[in-house]
């Protein structure tokens, strides 16, 4: 497999936009990333893209509906789907498609319009689709399964709501720096500890909302890139992760876990994490930040220890001793996160990738993280699903 | 005028017309994984067996987990009008396995993790024709 760099970024902002499609939005975001890598549509030999759930055909071929936009060249065009690990996992197939030499230059393409409020069931109703049965049976919102697992960390850990509250404050300061962050307000604890509970023990502002938006990136073999760009990013890892028999994670959209297994907590996780380290040739002690899932405070906490950050029990001290502030030891979601802009699901992961790409390219002004040469990104999906990505400087 | 009728929301997930009621799971006989529902149908890695088992788990466990949801959820789920917060909680059961029910017969403030409980074939909601139809949930005992 050859190197693979990234030589061109563009996002569509974060929000809600009724008046555009996902057409609109995937366009708008491909042509920011082609005049990012001084180049043209015509350029693009090959893309991968996350598929649209929430639409009908056009939604599921969602990269033939982008070319159809831009002029159709007949190159060939993948749409991946795997829950909100979508774009991760799209990049890992971009990464691949170029990496194997099959071609010089792939789009990574990760869009979303999200449903308002709690998502619904995805699929048709079916009696064997236990993500129908937990709507149709139970009504379990997707924070309410991270509500349970938050509880189980508490009385193992002693996590407080003051914990809780500590993480979406950290990630608001850092969306304080960041003019392209839907939400740029500093929380105070107080504010956070006062919102609405929503399912206990998560309250409003520990969980993060839900919005449209799209992400791109343009990947080219690295000892191309130079034709396109003076500071291409390096893609030194790519990790894909599914679950692991054992897991005792209370799975998103499933009905029943095994109790006390062996293996570990967010399994599909721990696994995409670790394949990237080994491509990369690190661990986690070498990576100078990183955009982890922050889909509620509870993710912020448990993902320092799934990834490796710290040991199991000790993401409470890394949060209150400073560490992942821009300045310490390893900033988390320098960007915001997902806790400051919402969570377009089938485009998160990409746009962590930009925010990678701008932070080793030094083009993060006010949130810059100082010496950065190597990010981390992942995300995960429901029904054991996770993706995570390494690039340097 | 017609009679009320009483049956479940889906079937083929508990038992509802027995003296004492089950949830209806999942084994595979070659492997031992358990799973609910049924149709989950886990298996250990290295196991030939593809299909599982139809067994009655059991009724009682213990509450290892629970969240109480403050809004109403989203369509397919009927909540009751008015609306009112409602707990749901992650039973671990002696098969090895922990599964997801509503919790009722206690006020979701007072509820504990650790604690003991059964489970209870309930009334989900009632419909136009005033039916009752049916969910599984689990009670402190």
């Amino acid at each position: 497999m050859r190197e693979v760099a990234i030589i061109g970024v563009g996002m569509h902002p974060w929000g809600k936009f009724p008046d555009k499609t996902f057409v609109d939005m995937g366009v708008e975001a491909v042509n920011k990333a082609i005049d990012d890598a001084t180049m043209q549509w015509k350029d693009i030999q090959s893309m991968v893209s996350g598929l649209w759930a929430w639409g009908g055909g056009n939604g599921f071929v969602a990269g033939q509906s982008l070319a159809a936009v831009m002029g159709e060249t007949g190159i060939p065009i993948t749409n991946v789907f795997n829950m909100c690990a979508t774009a991760t996992s799209v990049l890992r197939t971009a990464y691949q498609v170029v990496a194997s030499g099959e071609q010089d230059i792939c789009l990574a393409v990760g869009l979303d319009k999200s449903p308002k409020g709690f998502f619904s069931s995805l699929g048709r109703p079916d009696s064997t689709d236990t993500d129908y049965l937990r709507w149709k049976m139970l009504g379990l919102t997707n924070p309410g399964y991270w509500a349970m697992e938050c509880r189980k960390r508490m009385e193992k850990y002693g996590t407080t709501e003051r914990h809780l509250a500590k993480a979406k404050v950290a990630c608001s300061k850092h969306a304080a720096l960041n003019p392209d962050a839907l939400y740029r307000k500093i929380f105070t604890e107080e504010e956070v500890l006062n919102s609405p509970m929503v399912c206990d023990p998560l309250r409003l502002y520990m969980i993060c909302a839900t919005r449209d938006g799209a992400a791109v990136a343009i990947l080219c073999s690295a000892e191309k890139a130079k034709k396109y760009t003076s500071k291409p990013i390096k893609i030194a890892g790519v990790g894909l992760g599914s679950s692991l028999y054992g897991d005792p994670t209370m799975r998103l959209g499933w009905l029943s876990t095994i109790s006390n297994g062996e293996s570990p907590l967010l399994s599909e996780s721990a696994m995409s994490a670790r394949m990237a380290f080994n491509q990369a040739s690190i661990g986690p002690e070498d990576v100078d930040f990183v955009e982890l899932p922050d889909n509620s405070s509870w993710h912020y906490l448990q993902y320092l220890e799934t990834i490796g950050f710290c040991k199991p029990g000790e993401a409470e001290q890394m949060l209150e001793a400073g560490e992942t502030m821009l300045g310490g030891k390893l900033p988390v979601c320098p960007s915001g996160g997902a806790s400051s802009s919402g969570e377009a699901v089938t485009a998160q992961g990409l746009a962590q990738v930009c925010e990678l790409v701008w932070q080793l390219r030094g083009q993060a002004g006010e949130r810059q993280v100082q010496n950065a040469k190597v990010g981390m990104a992942q995300t995960y999906g429901m029904l054991g699903n996770s993706a995570a990505v390494i690039l340097k400087a | 005028m017609s009679e009320r009728q009483r049956y479940p929301a889906i079937d083929g997930l508990f038992t509802w017309q027995e003296d004492v009621n089950h949830l209806i799971g999942g084994k595979c006989e070659s492997c031992g994984s358990f799973c609910f529902p049924k149709s989950s149908n886990v298996h250990k890695p290295g196991c030939r067996e593809t299909q599982v088992n139809e067994v009655l788990l059991s009724r009682t466990g213990k509450l290892d987990s629970y969240t109480i949801q403050y809004y109403p959820p989203p369509a397919p789920f009927i909540s009751p009008d008015p609306f009112e917060p409602y707990a749901i909680g992650l039973v671990s059961l002696p098969e090895g396995i922990s599964v997801l029910g509503i919790l009722s017969g206690s006020k979701p403030e007072d509820l504990k993790t650790g604690i003991t409980v059964e489970l209870l074939v309930d009334k989900l909601y009632e419909n136009e024709k005033g039916d009752e139809v049916l969910g599984w949930k689990f009670k402190p005992i």
